[in-house]
């Protein structure tokens, strides 16, 4: 499409939409755990890093990749330790007691949240302009570069925002909200036409 | 269908794409590009409506979204998509358009309101005020108003659901273009090209803006091929979004501008799936506004005809649109640039009858009146037209000096009229921006503005088109961020019109005849003589010659009147016109449609709605749901042949009986870790947290810093320093807020986490004389009396068919009843909950709802936060003042020493039971007399009630003054509404099993 076409055709130019149809898609979290803790206190990120091999981001809305294991910023004193289904399993997600008990010697906390959340992907040509829709967040790359993350609403509702790629992104609601975003995220992507999946 | 007024060659129309398209049920041709007013234009058709209040006929006056006159009724036999008010002059023609006039019963060409126009004499301004003030009830006005609504109106709503969606779109840039004319291009190139986030929209559907441009050379270029070349290399830019066919309409705080894009309007069918509009909310760093001006008339008797014209916008169509709007011209002027007008129209073949201009002939000796004059135009000077003649279409002009004597009378079907040209500067007094009143334009222009908004070009009072396109690269180049944003990068000097010649203000040529109108407000039929009649009558503010006189108001809110009334208000008030101010140009800019508003909020998507992982269970097996919060909750599972009443009755006997699973996923649920949360504990609940032992839970009540109850729930010890609270549905996220709160700010020395749990774990309460057998039946550990006794809690599993699924398993009771809650992870809910069903088979298992719920804690006599804990009872009201430690502080509990919240005769929770075999009425009050004289003393009210299927009586909770020592009295619950008294016997407020003992089995 020239971008003649495109300013004829109504379809806001987006300077970041791929050449790829767009994707939305369901995402099968397999673990989320919630790490919280004071990260200036060495005992507590030592312990972090040595349960999780990761050191978590300090920097907000940012994330650390650790392996399968992504680590993202919600909060100064609060993270988000997710590993998606259908990778690998990953060891340092296993055995959360043990692991919970360690941080709380530590001065931190470990929660268990990973039924807590659906994820979406939402990728290919439009995908910003979908998400800015019914998101007041900046998705332009320079506001919300490549490995960033931040929280804001989607529609009515709270949503964990995720950048793994240019042109794609992971959106994650409360799973009670699930069908209200989902049918959020379908009406508003239709007039992009692609591929839809059938909804979670 | 043959165009007769349509030029041979030229405008931005599409000759090669012919729409066909109808108005008041007839067949017409247009073109691809057009309006549908140049279409009806090129048709012959200048009388497209009636006026508001004189129904006198009107035509088409504008060329843009300043339109007083040309209101249609879009697509009037579509039931959803009609849509009245449609500015003809806005509207792009597609093929299939159907129009009709408004405001005019039966015909635009024979109205019967125009009787209205005869009978004016008995309708002044403020003629509603002064006639239907009488009598002096409001039920006289409802009855005037329907048939007023009926006379008046502005075309038919729809009346069927819109079929069509709308949507929003968040953006953000670091300038944002309000217009694409010459002047905003160039601003959105100059920033583009300096690598700025840049938006630039345009109100219509082709970019170069007004009228302001045509013929002129840009950078040694055509200004048509300037206009191409810039957009094309804008649409280039990586950072550039172009709106065309979207009107910036509101400046709000933030530098945040909402514009709305018509996407589909101007297509015959939109593409599946497009909004039909889309709302956008830009946050722009900048904004430079190049919103054009906007030309203005002068008031002379029957200046409404149609073929009344502003003079820009018959350039316009004929320059723009290849239209020839009429055969023989009269041009009337005060300024340079109607001698524009005159001179395209005069190549286009319309014959200029007389250029008739305000200015004394010492003036008009620059080029342009000299091209005029070689072209054979006919200037009239120190002229000016007195009246016009004609019936549905302007037929003859009276012209006279204006310094008076004898009238000619010329013959003409088309009147072109500037009275000077009025910047847009609605966006700039938005953003707080200051207008200053310039004397050589006569009009307002933009001064200063606290906020990041620079006007430019015309919307500056910037006409020339080189200077505009220079200001327009000058303020672009200065809103980019980092440039410092200097204050409005202008000035070429202000000339109104092409020549410099200084515009002579005429606002209103003096009338000749008493009865004749001259129109100020040609939306709202607001005449020289209304203005007058204001003045005389002491209004003095221009706000309120506003609403009393309608000036400026309705769909065009005055673009073309409002600078020549407050002007008029000011010669009558003998004040210079900057101290008559303007009014305060509010959002919208032009109307907006309101279902962009909403967007994709509407229907069932008003509010969001949550789901438990059981949801899909409960829909399958029958249940009626009710909203509890956002949540959509069971209420009951009617079976085949019974009432939602009949099955919460059953369930409710169910659990008493054998035992019943509801489903309790709604409840907050908090998880605390950390070295201190027993201390957190102590310091949130009435109660002593400090003795709960691992394994163990615990019932809490939490009070507000008033000392009134919050809320209520257990926490439960999962290990050392892991704890779950949960509190009740309502308030999850607001104890939420306020541990967080507590943690983050007032206690940062404890060593607490939390964080809600709430959508992690779905929930189940097994409840039930028989609920141990069944739970035997799924669990993986030993839950027998001894192993697992009242107030137990383990980490555990359930066998589901999915396997074994982690779980948590908490002795505790809501119903009364042997009871347990099982929590798993939501993704494990429904497994779990049909595992249970089917384990609980044999034991005669039924789901219930939160209406059976509902009436097992009333015979219990268990608080609910709302009905008894209303925020106006304290735990010793509620019968759990025992609760409270005295050995510890805890929030609320300074202020619980308050007299008031100790005195005798505050109301305290008691059960009622209905006498005489009576229905407990809802919301009722107590009283001691039921015909006492009102006010009839009231000792209380019922807070919750139900009929007990287990006790097979009605009964209720409720707070009754001293209510406790009342133990046994007679009195009376009286609903005056329903007129409806019962006799009610109090007790206390439990009415099964009050040791207990059914608990600990």
């Amino acid at each position: 499409m020239s971008d003649q076409d495109r300013i004829a055709s109504g379809i806001p130019v987006d300077p970041h939409a791929g050449p790829a149809p767009l994707v939305l898609a369901p995402i099968a979290i397999a673990t989320a755990w919630n790490v919280q803790g004071d990260p200036t206190r060495a005992p507590f990120s030592d312990e972090v890093e040595n349960l999780f091999g990761v050191r978590v981001p300090t920097v907000a809305n940012t994330t650390v990749r650790g392996g399968t294991l992504l680590a993202l910023w919600l909060g100064p004193r609060s993270w988000l330790l997710v590993h998606a289904a259908g990778a690998e399993a990953s060891s340092s997600l296993m055995d959360f007691e043990a692991k919970r008990d360690a941080l709380n010697a530590h001065g931190g906390a470990l929660f268990d949240v990973s039924a807590s959340r659906v994820a979406f992907t939402i990728r290919g040509a439009h995908a910003a302009t979908v998400l800015a829709k019914n998101c007041p967040l900046d998705f332009h790359l320079r506001a919300f570069p490549v490995g960033g993350c931040a929280q804001s609403l989607f529609g009515h509702v709270n949503a964990l925002f995720y950048r793994p790629e240019a042109s794609s992104f992971t959106m994650m609601v409360a799973r009670s909200f699930t069908r209200d975003a989902w049918d959020t995220l379908r009406a508003s992507a239709a007039q992009y036409g692609g591929d839809v999946a059938p909804p979670p | 269908m043959t165009q007769p007024h349509r030029l041979p060659e030229g405008g931005i129309i599409d000759r090669t794409r012919a729409l066909r398209f109808e108005f008041d049920g007839v067949q017409h041709e247009g073109y691809a590009g057009d309006t549908l007013a140049s279409a009806l234009l090129a048709n012959g058709v200048h009388l497209v409506g009636r006026s508001f209040k004189y129904h006198r006929p009107r035509g088409i006056f504008s060329a843009g979204a300043e339109e007083p006159n040309a209101l249609v009724q879009l697509s009037p036999a579509s039931g959803a998509r009609t849509e009245p008010n449609v500015k003809a002059t806005m509207q792009a023609l597609y093929d299939g358009l159907i129009a009709a006039s408004q405001n005019c019963w039966p015909s635009v060409h024979f109205d019967v309101g125009a009787i209205n126009n005869v009978m004016s004499c008995l309708m002044p301004a403020g003629f509603y005020y002064k006639t239907f003030m009488w009598p002096p009830t409001p039920k006289w006005w409802l009855k005037y108003e329907h048939v007023i609504r009926h006379a008046a109106g502005m075309g038919r709503a729809a009346l069927a659901p819109d079929p069509d969606h709308y949507e929003h779109q968040y953006a953000h840039c670091d300038v944002l273009v309000v217009g694409g004319g010459l002047t905003g291009l160039a601003a959105a190139h100059t920033a583009a090209k300096a690598g700025a986030r840049v938006i630039l929209c345009d109100e219509s559907a082709a970019w170069g803006g007004g009228v302001g441009d045509i013929g002129a050379t840009i950078d040694d270029r055509p200004v048509d091929r300037w206009i191409a070349d810039t957009v094309r290399d804008c649409a280039r830019f990586d950072d550039i979004t172009l709106l065309p066919r979207t009107t910036a309409f509101g400046y709000y705080d933030g530098n945040l501008v909402g514009a709305i894009e018509r996407v589909t309007d101007h297509l015959s069918e939109p593409p599946a799936h497009t909004p039909r509009q889309r709302l956008w909310k830009i946050r722009a760093k900048s904004v430079v506004l190049a919103s054009g001006a906007i030309e203005r008339g002068i008031a002379y008797a029957n200046n409404d005809l149609p073929g009344t014209m502003l003079a820009g916008a018959a350039r316009t169509y004929a320059r723009r649109y290849g239209v020839r709007p009429g055969t023989r011209a009269v041009v009337f002027t005060n300024n340079d640039s109607a001698y524009l007008t005159a001179l395209d129209l005069h190549d286009a073949g319309v014959a200029i009858a007389a250029v008739i201009d305000a200015r004394p002939a010492s003036q008009l000796t620059r080029g342009l009146h000299q091209h005029a004059r070689a072209s054979g135009l006919a200037i009239l000077p120190d002229s000016a037209i007195i009246g016009a003649r004609g019936g549905r279409r302007v037929a003859s002009v009276d012209v006279a000096t204006l310094a008076g004597g004898r009238s000619t009378r010329v013959d003409c079907d088309l009147v072109c009229v500037s009275g000077g040209w009025n910047p847009a500067v609605h966006l700039f007094s938005q953003a707080r921006g200051k207008l200053r009143y310039d004397e050589p334009l006569a009009t307002f222009v933009p001064d200063i503005s606290p906020l990041p908004i620079l006007p430019a070009g015309a919307a500056n009072g910037c006409f020339d088109p080189t200077a505009a396109v220079m200001e327009g690269r000058a303020a672009g180049a200065a809103a980019i961020p980092g440039a410092g944003m200097m204050a409005s990068p202008h000035h070429s000097p202000r000339t109104n019109g092409v020549d410099g010649t200084a515009l002579q203000p005429l606002w209103a040529v003096p009338a000749t005849r008493r009865t004749a109108k001259r129109f100020v407000d040609l939306q709202n039929d607001v005449t020289v003589d209304d203005i007058a009649l204001a003045a005389r009558e002491g209004y003095v503010s221009v706000e309120h010659l506003k609403r009393y006189t309608t000036l400026g108001m309705g769909t065009d809110q005055g673009k073309t009147s409002n600078i020549i009334g407050l002007a008029l208000m000011a010669e009558q008030l003998d004040l210079p016109i900057p101290k008559v101010g303007t009014t305060t140009f509010r959002p919208p800019y032009t109307p907006v449609t309101l279902g962009a508003f909403p967007g994709h909020e509407t229907a069932a998507h008003v509010e969001p709605t949550r789901y438990s992982a059981m949801h899909d269970w409960h829909q399958e097996h029958g249940a009626r749901f009710v909203n509890a919060g956002l949540w959509k909750r069971p209420h009951s599972y009617p079976r085949p042949g019974e009432t939602e009443d009949d099955a919460a009755n059953r369930e409710a006997r169910n659990v008493r009986t054998h035992v019943g699973l509801v489903d309790v996923s709604t409840l907050g649920k908090i998880e605390l870790q950390g070295r201190d949360v027993a201390e957190l504990l102590n310091r949130v609940y009435i109660n002593k947290w400090d003795t709960l032992a691992l394994g163990r839970c615990r019932y809490g009540v939490m009070l507000r810093d008033d000392g009134l109850v919050m809320d209520d729930g257990t926490t439960s010890r999962l290990s050392a320093t892991h704890y779950l609270m949960t509190t009740t549905t309502v308030n999850a996220v607001r104890v939420m807020q306020q541990l967080e709160y507590l943690l983050q700010a007032e206690w940062r020395n404890l060593d607490v986490y939390a964080t809600s749990v709430t959508e992690q774990w779905a929930a189940a309460a097994l409840s039930g004389p028989k609920a141990r057998e069944v739970l035997a039946k799924v669990m993986d550990i030993d839950v027998s009396n001894g192993a697992f006794p009242f107030l137990a809690v383990a980490t555990c599993h359930v066998r589901t068919a999915q396997g074994l699924v982690p779980a948590r398993a908490f002795r505790m009771s809501y119903s009364g009843e042997l009871a347990y809650e099982i929590h798993v992870p939501a993704d494990h809910g429904r497994a779990m909950w049909e595992a249970i069903i089917k384990a609980g088979d044999d034991a005669g298992i039924m789901p219930y709802g939160t209406e059976a719920m509902s009436t097992l804690r009333i015979e219990k006599g268990h608080v609910v936060i709302g009905p008894e804990a209303d925020g106006r009872t304290t735990a010793d009201d509620l019968g759990m003042g025992k609760l409270v430690n005295p050995a510890k502080w805890c929030i609320g509990k300074p202020l619980l020493a308050r007299p008031a919240l100790t005195a005798p005769d505050r109301w305290q929770l008691v059960g009622l039971t209905a006498l005489d075999g009576a229905r407990m009425p809802r919301a009722a009050k107590i009283v001691a007399n039921p015909d006492h004289a009102l006010p009839n003393p009231m000792l209380g009210h019922v807070t919750s009630w139900c009929y007990s299927p287990n006790l097979d009586a009605w009964i209720a909770l409720a707070l009754l003054a001293n209510g406790r020592a009342r133990h046994g009295e007679v009195l009376w619950a009286l609903s005056p509404l329903a007129n409806v008294r019962v006799r009610v016997k109090v007790g206390p407020p439990c009415f099964i099993d009050p040791e207990g003992a059914r608990l600990r089995v």
